[in-house]
């Protein structure tokens, strides 16, 4: 895939994880704060907004949970790392469902109520999924790319 | 029409588990793109067709299924809005009025921000109706769901190939 396309897609994955945060971006700019209902509504069809599951520093809330947090930065970095170096390699389908794996089973443990919800562990196993995935959707998009070039 | 019928099972699917009061607290990022792949499934069973899916059809599936949970989740959202004058809006007034409280903002930008807010709420309870509202809830709709369905179509497909991948590899 051309670095430009990689750009584009990096942009649009820092936006939408600037959004995430607007609130902290509120106190660097007030005027962010007329789109906080309207990123509020945004943000509540992909997350659940449980707000006993946002993460909070300094009085200012995420406008998603820990894990769909964890998920969007995990896209977020793989992104940056594909600026700096294009993957060449073929992908194997089995190591996105290994990477899913352990927020499969967090989910399925704090729903069972084995153990408590813990933010920092749905952040990390989100972050994990997020960062591989990545390379399914770069894949997937340099696979399209290819078929329409033919 | 007929070709897209596993994208409107699925995108009806996925815009009533975004809307319905209750199951919507179930809602999560990997909604959209589940819906995308079981919408892939359903056309290669509904075809027969087993084949290597081409990405621009995983695309394409992903889109459609994104851009009927939009129309079906947009339509329900906004009749539920007119029936009950009530909705997530009203619900979440006195949330966002301490969030703009607590933030070191002047005065008169909370003002402004919570009468735009207000005037909406008001609308809603009066009516069930605001035009601002019903057309955030459409151009979020369209936008985020065809978005994330697109995403869903690109890695479903790829995970649907590599087990044809597995199974012509194993013969």
């Amino acid at each position: 895939m051309k670095r430009s396309y990689s750009l584009i897609l990096f942009f649009l994955l820092l936006f939408w994880c600037l959004g995430i945060f607007i609130e902290w971006l509120i106190k660097i700019d007030a005027h962010f704060v007329f789109a906080l209902p309207y990123l509020q509504k945004t943000y509540s069809l992909v997350c659940h907004q449980d707000k006993s599951k946002l993460l909070f520093l300094d009085g200012a809330g995420t406008l998603t949970c820990a894990r769909c947090t964890g998920i969007y930065l995990g896209l977020f970095v793989s992104s940056v790392l594909v600026l700096f170096k294009i993957p060449g390699w073929q992908l194997n389908i089995k190591i996105l469902l290994i990477a899913s794996v352990p927020m499969i089973i967090d989910v399925l443990l704090t729903t069972l109520n084995i153990y408590f919800y813990s933010k920092l562990i749905a952040f990390f196993t989100g972050l994990l999924l997020g960062s591989v995935g990545f390379f399914y959707l770069y894949n997937g998009l340099n696979n399209l790319i290819l078929e329409y070039k033919r | 029409m007929k070709k897209y019928y596993a994208a409107i099972i699925c995108g009806f699917g996925a815009g009533v588990l975004q809307i319905v009061p209750f199951v919507k607290s179930f809602s999560c990022c990997m909604i959209l793109p589940l819906a995308a792949f079981v919408s892939l499934l359903l056309d290669q069973r509904a075809t027969k067709n087993f084949d290597k899916i081409p990405m621009k059809k995983a695309l394409l599936f992903g889109l459609f299924t994104g851009l009927f949970a939009a129309l079906f989740g947009s339509v329900f959202e906004i009749l539920i809005t007119l029936i009950t004058k009530h909705n997530d809006v009203i619900a979440s007034f006195t949330d966002l009025q301490s969030i703009v409280h607590n933030l070191p903002l002047s005065e008169e930008i909370k003002k402004e921000v919570l009468n735009i807010f207000q005037s909406v709420r008001e609308d809603i309870l009066k009516n069930g109706f605001s035009v601002l509202y019903t057309f955030s809830v459409i151009v979020n709709n369209f936008i985020i769901n065809s978005i994330f369905g697109s995403v869903g179509g690109l890695v479903g497909a790829q995970i649907i190939n590599s087990r044809l991948t597995n199974q012509s590899n194993g013969r």
